[in-house]
């Protein structure tokens, strides 16, 4: 048992001088700043001790004092709190890379690499990962020198190199446009006949800088609404996410009816996430029917969504400091009419999958890891649960309401991806049950929004965690001057489990390919409709295919 | 007169393949709780299709392979016994004819494939190249079998077998066998597998467009009626009526009902790997090898 207590003082007693600092401010976050000499084997000590690497972040510290800083973090969750390991380095001078050790650091090191200039050794694939192809090598965007809206000259010559084919094999690409994938991104698969020997990925073709846009455009209080958008399936994790973290940053306290509300409204969006990546799950293995069904089922979710906040997706329901709207008594049993429904239908659905031999034929033994690479990859969600790991910070680092819920995490040791069809199935009914609890012991009075008083104080640091529908999401903020976080960096739960597709893949066939990077249910959003509201007169009108057809042509 | 009953073959095809087709569409949709298309919707698609621009990365091959693919499967039908009833070009050909050029039909697909030099064609070449070799010894036998117990290779012998000898568990067996090679005949869930538009988006089809997609679509519709019609044709004699027009209602309302079993088959099943698909195949061609010994000891 690594408790907080006893980590400080083994790192202490283990590295002497280099630990530099220790912060406690709350019982869930725990903060050491070390000198970068010994990264890796801080690292590695803190794995020996049961940490589990959630993400790094990195700062632009040069206006301050010269240096970059460099985050790590992990979650001790039977422990119940999160360590963040801070450093910094001179602009010039590299720093250890802890790749090596913990493959899935390998993303947010060549992150680093593109948008802050760091320079790491003994980074086993050092390339370019979320700067275009074409932008220029000297050019950090995430620096605060460089303005939000740079559109530099473009580099020549500079084509992504993919990794090296195996001998005997060819290349087929899935991407950056194939109907597998529902957003951008590119896999080069390394095939020998149908099967798969080998893998390369490039992706962040629709990297949209939105943490730049939050450290320099807008303010605490909009920044909800941007997070909201980063994913179009499970928008209100990030908005909570991000608010929580600022609230235990700056250690702000909201009202219980709020975090009750927050508990809802998650839950609610797990629902329909799983109904959703359930239908996509059978489209990918030629399976429509499940996908028809399993839509049509999901349908009144989004329906009571938007009688609960107005929006079918993107509620805009999660602020800091609360929520947004209440939920009436009348609204409460509209909740557990749709949720009854809901209940009835996925019975029939999971019946229905369960005894299914034909869907056991295209997924059981498909995308193999074994539990120890789960863990080494720090694979997360219903990825990881579908693997016999047992991670799910809705009971390891309780927030909102969810220290006061009664629900089980269900936990699989297929291995493979019938295990994460079966995980999603069980969370749905296990969501649906948090949802009635949750109404039942909601408090009646409290109000829903309880705003700072003061200014937020700048330099506060505050991580946290949500179980959103895919993994779980972590935000980490440093609070700024000028009424807005002068870094806010987001990791969504695709970030780690796509670095595990290419081990999932390999040795498997063509033909599982799509149901495999559906596994992990890459996050995509889709426009279904579009309406034009008059402000003048209030009128609305639906647009049709074909007129949006006509504005986009005639725009070129 | 010789010539009307050809024509009678033509139109009712060539007219009706895409109504089966729209049928399973309304099927697949009417199981998936959808309203689905119009049931006339592939007429509509057919003659979009046909209208719009011809591209072709500029080989022979890729513009003659839709020509031969459609014109080889209008070559079976017009010989077919629709009606049960003969006609003039029905013996000019026997069983190895019928065999032949509906393989040609599918080879014309893999040159289509491979001559558009796409990965994913490529792939889905394979996949097809695959099929074609496990499933087609399904329609030989079927075929030889009807041959073996009339005694003759001519069409009408091998097809009227079952109607002039009767039946016997060899037919039985191959009734099944023929039955549950059927969705993998007309290329439908779970045999979709060569086309798999999620993985290798359409496979061999996907360079094409226009009318040479057209003359593709067409000819899988009418390959799709022609097989539910050989099903009718031999393994359901008792549809016979006498009269002729009779005879081609009841054998539609056949084609209908297997129709009706493709669909509820086909939307309630998810694709199969290739290598799925080849051990089911084996066990098919044993069992179909199997009715076949059965029919030859009179069984």
């Amino acid at each position: 048992m690594a408790t907080i207590q006893a980590l400080t003082d083994q790192l202490k007693k283990k590295f002497g001088n280099a630990v530099t600092g220790v912060e406690n401010p709350s019982a869930t976050q725990l903060f050491i700043d070390f000198k970068k000499e010994k990264v890796r084997e801080i690292c590695n000590e803190v794995l020996a001790q049961g940490g589990r690497y959630l993400v790094s972040v990195g700062t632009d510290n040069l206006a301050k004092d010269g240096t970059l800083g460099l985050i790590h973090t992990f979650a001790f969750d039977k422990e119940h709190y999160f360590l963040s390991l801070r450093t910094a380095t001179k602009e010039s001078e590299p720093i250890e890379s802890i790749t090596p050790d913990i493959p899935n650091a390998g993303w947010s090191e060549r992150e680093y690499m593109d948008l802050l200039g760091m320079k790491f050794t003994n980074h086993p694939k050092p390339k370019k990962l979320v700067t275009a192809d074409d932008w220029p090598s000297d050019i950090y965007p995430l620096r605060k020198e460089v303005p939000f809206n740079i559109k530099p000259l473009a580099a020549e010559n500079v084509a992504y190199q993919l990794d090296e084919c195996p001998e005997g094999c060819s290349i087929v690409p899935f991407g950056p446009y194939h109907p597998t994938q529902h957003e951008p991104a590119h896999f080069a698969l390394f095939v020998d006949g149908e099967t798969i020997k080998g893998s390369d990925y490039r992706g962040f073709m629709i990297h949209r800088g939105v943490e730049k846009l939050a450290q320099t455009q807008i303010s605490y209080n909009e920044i909800p609404f941007l997070a909201e958008r980063i994913c179009g399936i499970c928008g209100s994790v990030h908005a909570a996410s991000y608010s929580q973290a600022v609230e235990i940053a700056v250690g702000h306290k909201i009202s219980r009816r709020a975090e009750y509300i927050r508990t809802i409204m998650l839950e609610i969006e797990r629902v329909h996430s799983h109904l959703l990546w359930l239908g996509v799950a059978g489209h990918l293995i030629g399976f429509d029917t499940v996908f028809m069904q399993a839509w049509r089922v999901r349908e009144p979710i989004m329906w009571l969504g938007e009688r609960l906040t107005g929006n079918r997706k993107t509620y805009g329901m999660i602020v800091i400091g609360g929520v947004r709207r209440d939920i009436t008594p009348e609204l409460k049993q509209d909740i557990l009419n749709v949720i009854g429904t809901i209940e009835k239908e996925m019975i029939t659905i999971k019946n229905a999958i369960i005894g299914d031999t034909a869907i056991h034929r295209r997924t059981k033994d498909v995308g193999y890891v074994s539990t120890e690479d789960t863990i080494k990859w720090s694979l997360v969600g219903p990825v990881a649960r579908a693997r016999n790991v047992d991670i799910d910070v809705r009971r390891d680092m309780p927030y909102a309401a969810y220290d006061e819920m009664k629900f089980s995490v269900p936990v699989v040791d297929c291995n493979d991806v019938w295990g994460t069809v079966l995980v999603r199935v069980l969370e749905t009914f296990e969501a649906i049950s948090i949802i009635r609890q949750a109404l039942d012991k909601m408090p009646n009075d409290g109000p829903i929004l309880t705003p700072f008083e003061d200014a937020v104080p700048a330099g506060m640091h505050g991580i946290t965690a949500v179980e959103a529908p895919r993994g779980e999401v972590t935000h980490y903020v440093i609070t700024g001057e000028e009424n807005r976080p002068e870094r806010w960096r987001v990791r969504a739960p695709t970030y780690p489990n796509l670095q595990g597709v290419p081990m999932m893949l390999l040795n498997n066939q063509l033909a599982d390919v799509p149901i495999i990077i559906g596994s992990i249910d890459p996050c995509f959003s889709c426009t279904e409709r579009m309406e034009v509201v008059d402000l003048r007169n209030g009128g609305m009108k639906v647009m049709s295919q074909s007129e949006l057809e006509a504005l986009s042509r005639n725009k070129r | 007169m010789d010539i009307l009953l050809i024509v009678v073959n033509v139109v009712v095809f060539l007219g009706l393949a895409p109504l089966f087709e729209g049928i399973i569409r309304k099927l697949y949709a009417k199981v998936q709780s959808r309203k689905g298309p119009p049931i006339v919707q592939p007429y509509y698609d057919l003659i979009k299709l046909l209208g719009k621009e011809r591209l072709t990365p500029g080989n022979v091959a890729f513009k003659l392979a839709p020509m031969m693919a459609f014109a080889s499967i209008v070559t079976v039908i017009m010989l077919v016994p629709l009606g049960f009833k003969v006609n003039i070009l029905t013996q000019y050909a026997d069983i190895i004819t019928v065999i032949y050029v509906l393989t040609l039909g599918g080879v014309s697909v893999l040159l289509g494939a491979l001559s558009s030099r796409n990965t994913y064609a490529m792939v889905g070449a394979s996949r097809e190249m695959i099929t074609m070799i496990m499933v087609e010894p399904v329609l030989a036998m079927t075929l030889i079998m009807g041959a073996l117990k009339a005694k003759g290779l001519a069409v009408s012998t091998s097809f009227f077998s079952v109607g002039d000898t009767g039946y016997g568990w060899g037919v039985a067996l191959m009734l099944v066998v023929f039955l549950m090679a059927l969705q993998a005949f007309v290329g439908r869930q779970p045999f979709d597998i060569s086309e798999a538009e999620i993985e290798i988006i359409e496979g061999p089809f996907i360079e094409y467009s226009g009318p040479y997609l057209a003359l593709f679509k067409y000819f899988m519709m009418i390959k799709q009626m022609f097989y539910a019609f050989l099903f009718v044709t031999v393994f359901m004699p008792f549809l016979q009526t006498g009269y002729y027009l009779a005879n081609i209602g009841t054998q539609l309302g056949g084609i209908l009902a297997v129709v009706v079993l493709i669909s509820l088959v086909g939307s309630t099943n998810p694709r199969l790997r290739i290598e799925q698909a080849v051990r089911y195949y084996a066990v098919l061609i044993l069992l179909s090898l199997t009715a076949v010994g059965l029919t030859v000891y009179g069984i």
